[in-house]
C-alpha cells in the first residue's frame, strides 16, 4: 500500500506550531518513513495538489484566505486543524473584541491600514469554514503529542484527545495549585493533554488549548469571589486565547 | 518482632547509607511550601516532620502512567512487568491504611500483576504525624495510628525514634542501624503517648457518626439535595480523585509506535469526577450530570469498596480532597454530616 500524501498548510499565524513539528528532529525521519510529505512551505519547496491528509496551521481571516482553504479540504480525506489558532481562532480573535475592524487596522499598521491586501474579516477558526475531522491544540502543540495522534490517524484508530481540564495532569505531576498563590489560572476549565507546563514553571494556565466540552464557567466565577479576584480577572485571562 | 530506640543522627546516617547503596530510596521532601514524595538523593531532604504530601505514596504502586505490555498490531503480546525495589520512607497511618485497603483490592478477585509486583518490592518505613495536616481528619475515621502493611514504623519522641520493626525485611533493616538500642517501657510509654494523642488530635473536621455508620447512611441518601446543591459548584476536574489515596480507577490506552507495526498498551489514573469517565462504547455515558458523578465518589468511600474490603471505610482522612478542590465543595465530613443532618 503506498504512503498517505500529507501536505501542510499556514493560515493567519506564527508559524510555531509547524515549526514545533520541524522539532521533533530525528523523529522527522520516522514521519517520513509512513507519509509523503507533499508540500510544506516551512520545510520543503515541492507543492502538490494531491494529498489524502492536509495538516492546516493558522486561522482565517480573509476572503482569500475562506476560498483558499475549501480548496484544500475538497481535495484532502482527513483535515486537521494544528494548533491554536487553526482549532479555535487563538490568539487571532483578540481583534473579534473589536466591533470596528478599520479601527484594530489602523491600531496596526498606521495610514498603511487601508491597503487592499490587508483587508480583514473577523477571525475564524477552520472549523467555522470547513469541517474539521481532527484538532490538535495547543499554542504551541505538543510535538509527541502530533505524532501520537497522526500515529494512530495512520492504523486507523481515533486518537485519544483529553476532555478532562488541566487540573489533572498538574495534580498528577503535584504542581501547586496556582489558585493558592492568588493568581487566576484556567486550569480548571481548559483541556488537558499538554502535561501542565506552564503551571509547572510556575505560571498559570493561559487556556491555549481551549475549553473542555462542557466547562463550568459558573462554578469559574464564584471561586473568583472565594479567593478575592473579580470576574473581570477571569475575563481578561481568557480573552487571550478563548475570545468569540 | 523488635522495638528499639535511635537517635535522630543515627537515623540519618542509616538513611545516608541507603541513599549510597545500590537501593532505590524514596522519602518526603518539601517541595516549595508542600511535601512530595520523591527520590532521595541527600538524607539531609528526608522530612519526618512533614503535615501531609500533595500526592499519597500510592503512585509508586500504581503509577500516574505505566506500560502493561507491548504488543504487534494484530499479533502476540508481552507483559512488561516493573521490578524495581525500593525502600520508601515516611509514610503516614492513614497513608498506610489505605496502601492495606488497595493490596486487598488489586490482590483479589483478578489478581494485578502489575500492582502487586511493585508493591511486594516497597520496603514501607511509616512514621506517626508529628505535624496535623491543616484539613486532616483520621481521627474521625479511625486511622490516625496504624498497626499493619509497614516494615517499620518510626515514631518521633524528640531527639528519639521509637523503631519497631514489624517483618522479617523491617527487622533486617534495623539491624543495619548502627547505635540501635532495645526500646525500654519508658520509651513505649512516649511513644504511646504521642500515639494517643494522634488518636485524638488528627480530626480538624468531625465525623459526627461512625465510620462504620456511613453505608446505612449512604443507602438511604440516594436522592438527597446535596448532590446537586454541591455539584452546582463542581468543575468536573477530577482534584478530588487524582490526590485520593484511596481512588486507584485507571484508563487503559494503547499507543503505536512509529514503525506502525508495534506498541504499547498502558494504564493512567482516571477518576470518576470526570465528564467521561462513564463514557462507554456507542458513546453512552452512564454518569452524565455533574451531580451523579459527585455521589458517586462519596459512596464509592463509604458504600461500595466498603463492600468489597469486609466494610472498612475507603476514606482515611487525609483531608487532601479538601485541600485540592478549588471550590471547595470536597469535603466528605461535611458532606456525610449534611446527610446525618436532613436524614
Amino acid at each position: 500500500m503506498s504512503k498517505p500524501r500529507v501536505a501542510i498548510f499556514d493560515f493567519a499565524c506564527c508559524e510555531g506550531c509547524q515549526l514545533q513539528i520541524v522539532n521533533l528532529e530525528e523523529d522527522i525521519l520516522n514521519l517520513i518513513d509512513v507519509v509523503d510529505v507533499v508540500e510544506w512551505r516551512e520545510a520543503m519547496s515541492e507543492q502538490s495538489h494531491e494529498y489524502d491528509i492536509a495538516i492546516i496551521e493558522g486561522s482565517i481571516t480573509r476572503e482569500e484566505d475562506a476560498k483558499r482553504l475549501e480548496v484544500i479540504r475538497s481535495r484532502a480525506k482527513i483535515l486537521i486543524a494544528l494548533g491554536a489558532c487553526a482549532t479555535m481562532g487563538g490568539l487571532n480573535k483578540l481583534k473579534n473584541n473589536f466591533d470596528d475592524l478599520n479601527e484594530v487596522r489602523e491600531c496596526v499598521y498606521g495610514k498603511d491600514g487601508q491597503m487592499p491586501h490587508l483587508n480583514t474579516f473577523k477571525t475564524k477558526a477552520c472549523d467555522e469554514v470547513v469541517k474539521v475531522d481532527f484538532k490538535i491544540h495547543g499554542c504551541p502543540i505538543d510535538a509527541s503529542e502530533f505524532a501520537q495522534i497522526l500515529r494512530s490517524l495512520l492504523v486507523g484508530k481515533t486518537p485519544f484527545v483529553p476532555d478532562y481540564p488541566v487540573c489533572v495532569e498538574c495534580k498528577a505531576n503535584e504542581n501547586i495549585c496556582r489558585y493558592e498563590y492568588g493568581e487566576v489560572c484556567l486550569g480548571p476549565i481548559i483541556r488537558a493533554g499538554c502535561g501542565a507546563p506552564c503551571p509547572a514553571a510556575g505560571r498559570e494556565c493561559y487556556g491555549c488549548r481551549g475549553m473542555v466540552d462542557n466547562p463550568n464557567v459558573e462554578a469559574a466565577q464564584e471561586v473568583m469571589d472565594k479567593y478575592n479576584l473579580t470576574v473581570h480577572d477571569l475575563k481578561q485571562k481568557l480573552v487571550l486565547f478563548n475570545s468569540k | 518482632m523488635s522495638v528499639s530506640t535511635v537517635t535522630k543522627d543515627q537515623f540519618k546516617s542509616f538513611v545516608a547509607a541507603l541513599v549510597d547503596s545500590d537501593q532505590k530510596v524514596v522519602g518526603v521532601q518539601a517541595k516549595d511550601d508542600k511535601f512530595a514524595f520523591g527520590e532521595l538523593t541527600d538524607a539531609d531532604n528526608l522530612r519526618l516532620d512533614y503535615d501531609v504530601t500533595i500526592l499519597p505514596p500510592k503512585k509508586y504502586m500504581l503509577p500516574q502512567k505505566e506500560t502493561l505490555m507491548s504488543f504487534k498490531v494484530g499479533g502476540a503480546a508481552q507483559t512488561v512487568q516493573p521490578d524495581e525495589k525500593m525502600v520508601l520512607i515516611g509514610v503516614h497511618p492513614y497513608d498506610m491504611v489505605a496502601i492495606n485497603q488497595m493490596d486487598t483490592l488489586f490482590s483479589q478477585g483478578q489478581y494485578d500483576t502489575h500492582y502487586m509486583n511493585r508493591r511486594n518490592n516497597i520496603t514501607i518505613i511509616a512514621c506517626d504525624v508529628v505535624t496535623p495536616s491543616e484539613n486532616v481528619f483520621a481521627s474521625s475515621m479511625n486511622t490516625a495510628t496504624c498497626d499493619s502493611g509497614f516494615d517499620i514504623l518510626l515514631t518521633d519522641i524528640g531527639d528519639t525514634f521509637v523503631v519497631e520493626a514489624a517483618t522479617e525485611k523491617g527487622e533486617a533493616l534495623v539491624k543495619t542501624i548502627n547505635g540501635a538500642k532495645n526500646a525500654d517501657a519508658a520509651d513505649t510509654d512516649k511513644r504511646k503517648a504521642v500515639q494517643d494523642k494522634n488518636v485524638a488530635s488528627l480530626n480538624k473536621h468531625q465525623l459526627e457518626c461512625k465510620p462504620s455508620d456511613l453505608p446505612d447512611l449512604l443507602e438511604k441518601s440516594y436522592d438527597h439535595p446535596v448532590w446537586e446543591e454541591k455539584a452546582e459548584m463542581c468543575y468536573s476536574c477530577g482534584s478530588c480523585n487524582q490526590v485520593c489515596p484511596t481512588c486507584y480507577c485507571f484508563d487503559v490506552q494503547d499507543e503505536v509506535n512509529w514503525d506502525l507495526k508495534t506498541g504499547s498498551r498502558c494504564r493512567s489514573w482516571d477518576g470518576c469526577l470526570l465528564a467521561n469517565f462513564a463514557t462507554v462504547a456507542g458513546n453512552h455515558n452512564f454518569r452524565e450530570k455533574r451531580a451523579d458523578r459527585f455521589r458517586h465518589r462519596l459512596y464509592r468511600k463509604g458504600k461500595y469498596v466498603p463492600g468489597k474490603i469486609g466494610g472498612q471505610i475507603a476514606c482515611v482522612g487525609c483531608g487532601r480532597c479538601i485541600s485540592a478542590c478549588t471550590t471547595k465543595i470536597a469535603n466528605p465530613v461535611e458532606i456525610y454530616n449534611t446527610l446525618m443532618e436532613k436524614n
